[in-house]
């Protein structure tokens, strides 16, 4: 018994989740252990915590905006509001989707990204959720990054300045489960809900680095990635117009193995295959290698993500005006114009 | 009298309440020549917090902390420069409720009442900024050190463990947004222990670039349409004596009471160069 009750307090520390008294010994807040009202409590203990001295139960407030991920109509209510870049972010469950928006947004936290800088967010809560796991904070023993819930479409949003953004350019980055992007391969009816695909000006399609490793598992991942994206073109969400950008994920990774050419040159056949099989559906096919998350020192963390948001930045290419011929008619009459008075 | 009012916000403990203090004593002091904004009149003002919260400063004791619940309206009658009568307004509210906003994506109606002025003090205390940190970096170093990495449990993600940084440009942001929305203000951000911070050897400026990246890159793209500067203050002037009356003296507190004119502690640090001016900034706010 004791001995369980001995496991028991190693395991308390502080409901206040951003003191590591169990780490350095010491109060957050600067008190003695012995003051401390959250010491000795777990951190899902606040329902049931004792206000401190002086605190006075929370008066019914006003809500301000919030800062999660936005909904199809949020996103939409910005691409109204001025210049816009929709990027959907595609790939197999696991393939690095979050890793990959969390890193972009990490970036920022250390100064300009790409020639640009940060403006504003409407989804700061959403970010710093889909960082955490990445950051010291988290306690884990390695980064990871959740993985994207079933459901709707979410909209992460970043206003960007400077540089290629000029005087400014919002960013909607556009995240959904990998689960709908496999099971469109299966049911190809359902890309007609992929609204954040028909609305990009880049498709971003992850191939996850660490599969490539797998002498089985890289053709599964080859085939994944084709399938989908003959998915969304047989499903009518692309058009010609948009660009496209093949990304290896997880290069640290592939970096940390004997494997790595094999990797790469597996990577650019892949690459070659998407061109020669899905050249005329895209503007623009362009491969990419990040390592967004690494979980070793092989590469500096957010490797290749700049380059990837100064392709993001890029407009559509123009739609070209195909000059239409006067038709020829064989009577007089029918040559006859309306002159305008 | 033309009434203006100035809302300081910032986060728990960044120095917002001495700042007050060291303030009301340097108004009512008069001791330092050619201040921005000069003493009045104690008439129609409610100079009590105020009295006490200099007296504490006087005596080189930290400042209780502003209790949640006990959001304080104080008022000082001024001459500006021309001589016309001002009085400004300032709340003292807890750092806690605009912690909230952060956090619970709400406010209380007092609050949100408060931060319809026109002017804004953000106060930063340098000392004490959350920097981002990844578990890589901290997993590469621990390698190269040979040492583990610090036992503990996974710890769930919360509001309250986003940097610094994060905390304050979403802060900016909301006074921007409806409700909060005003239009375009002036914000002056105040680095508040800022002699703790000198030994970067950085202008405020370039402080806030090197710790607070993000904040900077939101001031500088502007999109919100502040009109802001960025101030270094040491208000305290060193360590003070705890706020508990049991506990031991700090000898650095000993050394500023010793000092026969308590405003010589203060010290603002600004573009223009160094003063024991605090109504300074308050004046370019009003502008």
């Amino acid at each position: 018994m004791a001995e369980v009750d001995q496991e028991v307090q190693a395991e308390v520390t502080c409901s206040n989740p951003a003191c590591r008294v169990a780490q350095t010994g010491k109060c957050v807040e600067g008190l003695g252990l012995s003051e401390c009202s959250h010491y000795g409590r777990r951190p899902d203990d606040t329902a049931d915590a004792v206000p401190e001295e002086g605190e006075a139960p929370q008066v019914e407030g006003i809500q301000i905006a919030g800062a999660d991920t936005l909904t199809p109509e949020d996103a939409s209510q910005l691409l109204r509001a001025g210049s816009a870049r929709v990027i959907a972010v595609i790939g197999p469950s696991d393939a690095g989707k979050t890793s990959l928006i969390a890193s972009l947004y990490d970036l920022y936290q250390e100064g300009p990204v790409a020639g640009t800088e940060y403006a504003r967010s409407r989804t700061l809560h959403a970010f710093e959720r889909t960082c955490h796991d990445a950051r010291a904070a988290c306690r884990r023993g390695t980064p990871h990054s959740n993985r994207t819930p079933l459901g709707e479409v979410r909209y992460y949003h970043l206003d960007l300045g400077g540089g290629p953004a000029a005087d400014g350019l919002a960013l909607i980055i556009g995240d959904r489960a990998g689960e709908d992007y496999r099971n469109s391969t299966d049911d190809v009816s359902t890309v007609g809900g992929f609204q954040e695909v028909r609305r990009a000006d880049s498709i971003t399609v992850l191939v996850d680095g660490e599969r490539l490793l797998d002498s089985g598992k890289r053709h599964n991942a080859r085939s994944d990635t084709l399938l989908i994206l003959r998915a969304l073109v047989d499903g009518g969400a692309i058009d010609s117009g948009q660009r496209l950008a093949l990304v290896l994920t997880k290069l640290d990774a592939v970096l940390a193995t004997d494997s790595e050419n094999r990797a790469e040159s597996f990577f650019t056949s892949m690459l070659d295959k998407v061109r020669g099989s899905f050249g005329d559906n895209f503007s623009e096919i362009t491969a990419f290698r990040v390592a967004a998350s690494p979980k070793n020192e092989q590469a500096k963390r957010g490797t290749g993500v700049a380059e990837l948001l100064s392709f993001w930045i890029q407009p559509r290419p123009p739609v070209v005006a195909v000059p239409l011929a006067a038709p020829e008619f064989e009577r007089a009459y029918a040559r006859l114009t309306v002159v305008e008075e | 009298m033309s009434d203006r009012s100035i809302v300081i916000i910032g986060l728990p403990e960044s120095g917002k309440t001495t700042f007050l203090a060291a303030l009301w004593h340097l108004v009512t002091e008069e001791d330092v020549e050619a201040m921005a904004l000069r003493f009045h009149t104690l008439v129609r003002g409610n100079a009590s917090h105020l009295n006490q919260i200099a007296a504490r400063w006087r005596d080189a004791r930290i400042q209780e902390r502003t209790g949640i619940g006990g959001n304080r309206l104080v008022s000082m009658n001024l001459l500006d420069a021309a001589d016309n009568p001002v009085r400004v307004t300032f709340p003292d509210v807890p750092g806690e409720a605009y912690r909230r906003m952060w956090e619970d994506r709400d406010c209380e109606p007092e609050i949100a009442e408060i931060l319809n002025a026109g002017g804004v003090l953000l106060f930063v205390h340098s000392d004490t900024i959350e920097l981002p940190s990844w578990l890589v970096d901290e997993l590469v170093q621990a390698k190269k050190l040979g040492i583990p990495l610090p036992a503990g449990g996974e710890m769930q993600w919360h509001p309250r463990l986003a940097p610094t940084q994060v905390q304050l440009v979403d802060l900016l942001q909301t006074l921007r947004q409806p409700p909060l929305d005003i239009g375009p203000r002036r914000l002056v951000i105040m680095l508040s222990a800022w002699d703790k911070a000198e030994g970067e050897r950085l202008a405020p400026v370039a402080f806030l670039d090197a710790k607070l990246p993000l904040l900077a890159q939101y001031l500088r793209q502007n999109m919100d349409g502040w009109t802001w500067r960025v101030c270094g203050l040491s208000a305290q002037g060193g360590e003070y004596d705890p706020a508990e009356s049991n506990k031991n003296s700090v000898p650095e507190a000993e050394k500023l009471r010793e000092m026969d004119r308590p405003s010589q502690r203060i010290r603002l640090v600004a573009e223009s160069g160094e003063s024991h001016d605090l109504t300074e900034p308050l004046a370019w706010l009003m502008r």
